[in-house]
C-alpha cells in the first residue's frame, strides 16, 4: 500500500456500501467546457496558429513559438472496443472554440478557428456559406496526422500535376486559376479486425479419360465435383475510412497514402489556424462500410484457396470478426479549387506527403484523334486487303490489318477509359 | 471465555444440566454428554472407550456455548438419506443395512466459533467490470450472391485499480473450534447460521457435545482470511464491480468478540468385513449425509470360491463323461458341453471379485 492516501491521480467516486470510501483513477479529461481554450499570444496577445514549418504554435505578431510537445505514437496510438457506449463517449466537441462554415451550394460544414474570415468553401468554391458556433457534441478526435507539407509547395505541386497528362488542355497549365490552397483536417476512422471464415465449395477437377466408340478408342475430358471446406484467418490493421462524404471518395483514395507511424494525440492547438471537418459519417456506418471490405477480402481469399485446385461452384462461407477496434483520427490534406474556362475543378493534395489528385478537365478533341490514330493502321489494312484480294495477297493484308485493328480497339478503350476517368474525378 | 481458574465442576454448573466429560482413548476427541446416558462408543471413531475425565486440565475448552443450531432435519429425510446411503452396493458388508444405521443414530453437537468485529483500513484491488461488445458474423451463398449480417453482443471483463477506506463491523464470522473443521465442512457443507437459538439446556440433553479443541487465540489465524474475504466482497459491491481480485489491505481489528455456536450431526456406523466400525455422518439441518460406501470383499471372495468349487465340479464330472464317452459314444457332445459350462463359470467367478474392486475404486471414502 502507498504512503500518502489516496494516492496520486485517484479520485473518490460513489460507493454502494455505507462505511466504504472508493478511490478511482482520475479520468484524463474532464467536461468539454473547461478545456474550450483561446489560442492568442502570451506576449502580444494577438492569435497564434499552428505552423507547418516550426511544427508547432506560431504568433505572426511577434514571432512566440510554442510547441505542442505530442510525441508521435504511431500505430501504437490506442484502439477502442465497439461498446455498447461506443457511440456515447464522454470526450467531445474540439476542446476550443470554433465556427461553422456551412455551404449552402454542397452543403458541406466545417470547423473554423474564431475570427476566421472566409467567404468560399475549399470543398466546392462557393461563396453562399454561412457561419455558426460550431457544435461540441460530436466525439473528439483522439489523434491526429500533422501538417508535413507547406500551403506554398502545394501550388508547385498542382502546377506540375496540371501540365503532366497530355489528355488535358494544352493551355490547362497557364491558364487555369488556381486558389490557395486551404489547409483542412479531414475525419478518418480506422478498424483493426480478425477475421476467421470457415468456407464450403463444390471444387471441380478436371479428369482426362478413354472411351470406346464406334470401334475406337477416344478421349475425352470431364469436370468431377466435389465438395471441399476450408479456413481463412486474415487480419486487418489500420483500414482506413472516410468519415466525410463531402469529398470525393474517388480522389481521397488516390491521395489516401498516409503513413500512420506519424500520428501523434490530438490537441486544439494543431488545429489553431486551421480547417478541419466534423465527421458527418458515424461510427457504425463507417464500420460498416469498412466491414464490406474486409469480408470481400476474406471472401477473395478463400475463393483463391478453394480454387487453387480447380474450379469452384456452390461458394458458401461464414465469417467471425474478432478482436475488432476503431479509431477517430484527423488527417491534413489541402483543397484548392481552380477554374477552368468557368468551370470549377476540385484539387486535393495530402498534407503528410505531397501526394495529390483531383479533376483535370479533358481535351476530348485530342482524345478522339488519338483513338482514330489507334483504329486507322488496322481498318486502312483492312481496305487494302479487300482491294487485293483479287491479286491474291488480300487475305494476307487483310488478316493483318483485322490483329490491328483488334489492338486499336483495345488501345482506344484504354484511352477513352483514362480520359473518363479524368473527367469523372 | 474466562473459564480459565474455575474448576471442572464449575464449568460444567454453566450449562444448566448435569453432564458428564468424557474423552475417546482411540482418538482423543472430547465429549460432554447427560449424565446417566453417556454414549457407548465414541460417536467419531466408533471404536474407542469413552472415559469420564476428572480433572479440568484434560479438557481445552468446556464453557457453556451462547448459540445452539438445532436438528431439523425430519425423520422421513433422516430414513430416506439412510436407506440411499444403503442401496445398489453390491455385495454390501453384512451389517450394511438402513435398520442397523438408523438404530445406531447418535445425536451430536460440534462446536464452531463465531467471531464479531470492527475493521477499519485501507484497501487496494482489481475490480472488475462487465461491459458489452458489438460483435459481427456474416455469412456469404453464391447462391444468394449477398451477405447476411448477424449482429452479436459479447459481455467482456475490463480489470481497474480502485482503493480505498474501510471501516465496518462483521459479524458471525466463522472460525473452526476445531483441527478436523475443513474435513467436516467438506464432508458435510455448511450451515445456515440464521437459525442459531441461544443455549438453553434442555435442547442439547439427548446429545452428545464435542468440545471444541481450538481456543478463540488459537483459531483467530484461521478467521481472518474469512474477515478478509467478506471485506473483498462489500468493496465490490462498493466499486460498483462485478468482479474482484488481488485484494490488499491493511486492517486493524477492534471489539473483538467470540461466541460458541454448536452444530447439530447424527452420527452413525456400520461394520466392515474386518469388523472395524466406518463412521457415517449426517448434516442436522440438510440431511447431507457422508460415510465410505464399501463393498464387502469377503462376501465377493464367497460367492467366487463357490462358483469356483461349481466349476470344479462341472470339470471333473464333463472329464469323466469324456473318458466314458469312448465306451458310450452319445455321451461325448455331453462332456464338451460340461467343459464349456465348467470354463464359462470358472471365469465367471471372477467377475464378483471385479464388481466389488471396481465399487471399492471408484467410491472413494466420504462419497455419499
Amino acid at each position: 500500500m502507498s504512503e500518502s492516501f489516496p494516492p496520486p491521480g485517484f479520485v473518490a467516486v460513489p460507493s454502494a456500501v455505507e462505511g466504504i470510501a472508493v478511490y478511482a483513477p482520475a479520468l484524463p479529461e474532464t467536461g468539454p467546457h473547461q478545456e474550450v481554450v483561446d489560442f492568442k499570444c502570451p506576449r502580444c496577445g494577438a492569435a497564434t496558429a499552428y505552423s507547418v514549418v516550426d511544427g508547432g504554435l506560431r504568433c505572426a505578431h511577434c514571432g512566440y513559438y510554442e510547441s505542442p510537445q505530442a510525441p508521435a505514437v504511431g500505430k501504437a496510438a490506442p484502439q477502442f472496443e465497439f461498446t455498447l457506449e461506443a457511440l456515447e463517449p464522454t470526450a467531445r466537441g474540439w476542446g476550443e472554440e470554433r465556427r461553422e462554415l456551412c455551404c449552402q451550394s454542397c452543403g458541406a460544414q466545417l470547423s473554423l478557428p474564431p475570427g476566421q474570415l472566409t467567404s468560399t468553401c475549399p470543398f466546392c468554391g462557393s461563396n453562399r456559406v454561412i457561419q455558426r458556433a460550431a457544435p461540441q457534441d460530436l466525439l473528439r478526435p483522439r489523434f491526429l496526422i500533422p501538417f508535413r507539407v507547406e500551403n506554398e509547395a502545394c501550388r508547385q505541386i498542382a502546377r506540375t500535376w496540371l501540365g503532366s497528362s497530355w489528355m488535358t488542355p494544352a493551355a490547362l497549365q497557364q491558364t487555369a486559376r488556381v486558389a490557395d490552397f486551404v489547409g483542412i483536417y479531414l475525419p478518418f476512422w480506422t478498424f483493426h479486425a480478425q477475421a476467421a471464415a470457415a468456407w464450403r465449395a463444390e471444387v471441380g477437377h478436371t479428369v482426362t479419360e478413354r472411351y470406346f466408340q464406334g470401334g475406337q478408342w477416344r478421349t475425352r475430358t470431364r469436370t468431377v465435383w466435389q465438395w471441399k471446406s476450408g479456413h481463412v484467418q486474415r487480419r486487418f490493421d489500420d483500414c482506413l475510412m472516410p468519415g466525410t462524404g463531402k469529398v470525393s471518395r474517388l480522389l481521397l483514395r488516390r491521395i489516401q497514402t498516409y503513413d500512420l507511424q506519424g500520428l501523434v494525440p490530438y490537441k486544439p492547438e494543431f488545429l489553431a489556424g486551421l480547417h478541419a471537418q466534423a465527421y458527418d459519417i458515424p461510427l457504425e456506418q463507417a464500420w460498416e462500410s469498412a466491414r464490406a471490405e474486409m469480408r470481400e477480402q476474406t471472401r477473395k481469399a478463400a475463393l483463391a484457396q478453394a480454387g487453387s485446385t480447380g474450379a469452384v461452384r456452390n461458394f458458401s462461407m461464414t465469417l467471425d470478426f474478432a478482436d475488432e477496434s476503431w479509431r477517430y483520427i484527423l488527417l491534413p490534406v489541402y483543397l484548392a479549387v481552380y477554374q477552368y474556362q468557368g468551370q470549377p475543378y476540385q484539387v486535393m493534395v495530402n498534407g503528410q506527403t505531397g501526394a495529390i489528385a483531383g479533376q483535370r478537365p479533358v481535351d476530348w478533341n485530342k482524345i478522339w484523334l488519338a483513338v482514330g490514330a489507334a483504329l486507322a493502321p488496322g481498318l486502312l489494312l483492312i481496305l487494302i486487303g479487300l482491294v487485293t484480294a483479287m491479286l491474291g495477297v488480300g487475305v494476307a493484308v487483310g488478316g493483318i490489318g483485322f490483329v490491328l485493328l483488334v489492338i486499336g480497339i483495345v488501345v482506344a478503350i484504354v484511352l477513352f477509359s483514362k480520359a473518363q476517368g479524368l473527367d469523372d474525378a | 471465555m474466562g473459564e480459565q481458574g474455575k474448576t471442572l465442576a464449575g464449568m460444567l454448573a454453566d450449562w444448566g444440566l448435569a453432564l458428564q466429560p468424557l474423552v475417546c482413548e482411540r482418538c482423543d476427541w472430547a465429549y460432554l454428554a447427560p449424565v446417566g446416558a453417556p454414549p457407548a462408543r465414541c460417536p467419531h471413531c466408533w471404536q474407542g472407550p469413552l472415559t469420564p475425565v476428572e480433572q479440568a486440565d484434560g479438557l481445552p475448552y468446556a464453557a457453556p456455548p451462547e448459540l445452539v443450531l438445532p436438528f431439523t432435519v425430519s425423520e422421513a429425510v433422516l430414513a430416506l438419506r439412510v436407506t440411499d446411503f444403503a442401496r445398489h452396493i453390491p455385495f454390501a458388508p453384512r451389517d450394511l443395512h438402513p435398520a442397523a444405521l438408523k438404530a445406531r443414530l447418535q445425536r451430536l453437537y460440534l462446536p464452531l466459533w463465531l467471531v464479531d468485529g470492527t475493521v477499519e483500513g485501507t484497501w487496494e484491488a482489481s475490480a472488475g467490470f462487465n461491459y458489452q461488445v458489438v460483435s459481427h458474423q456474416e455469412y456469404y451463398s453464391d447462391s444468394q450472391s449477398a451477405w447476411a449480417t448477424r449482429e452479436l453482443q459479447e459481455t467482456r471483463l475490463r480489470w481497474e485499480p480502485r482503493v480505498g477506506q474501510l471501516k465496518r463491523t462483521y459479524q458471525n464470522i466463522t472460525a473452526p473450534a476445531l483441527e478436523e473443521e475443513a474435513r467436516l465442512r467438506e464432508q458435510l457443507g455448511s450451515y445456515h447460521l440464521g437459525a442459531a437459538q441461544p443455549y438453553q439446556p434442555e435442547v442439547v440433553t439427548q446429545a452428545a457435545i464435542r468440545l471444541p479443541n481450538r481456543t478463540p487465540d488459537d483459531a483467530w489465524p484461521a478467521a481472518v482470511p474469512a474477515f478478509q474475504a467478506t471485506a473483498a466482497e462489500e468493496c465490490r459491491q462498493a466499486a460498483g464491480a462485478d468482479q474482484i481480485r488481488e485484494f490488499r489491505w491493511t486492517p486493524t481489528y477492534t471489539g473483538l468478540h467470540w461466541t460458541l455456536l454448536l452444530q447439530p450431526v447424527y452420527a452413525t456406523y456400520y461394520l466392515d468385513d474386518e469388523g472395524v466400525p466406518q463412521p457415517v455422518l449426517i448434516h442436522g439441518q440438510s440431511g447431507q449425509l457422508s460415510g465410505a460406501r464399501r463393498a464387502s470383499w469377503q462376501r465377493a471372495q464367497w460367492l467366487a470360491l463357490i462358483l469356483c468349487l461349481v466349476a470344479v465340479a462341472l470339470g471333473g464330472l464333463s472329464l469323466l463323461a469324456a473318458v466314458a464317452g469312448f465306451i458310450a459314444p452319445p455321451l461325448l457332445p455331453l462332456a464338451v458341453v460340461g467343459l464349456i459350462v465348467a470354463a464359462l463359470v470358472g471365469v465367471g467367478a471372477l467377475i464378483p471379485l471385479l464388481v466389488v474392486w471396481q465399487f471399492n475404486r471408484r467410491l472413494s471414502p466420504g462419497s455419499r
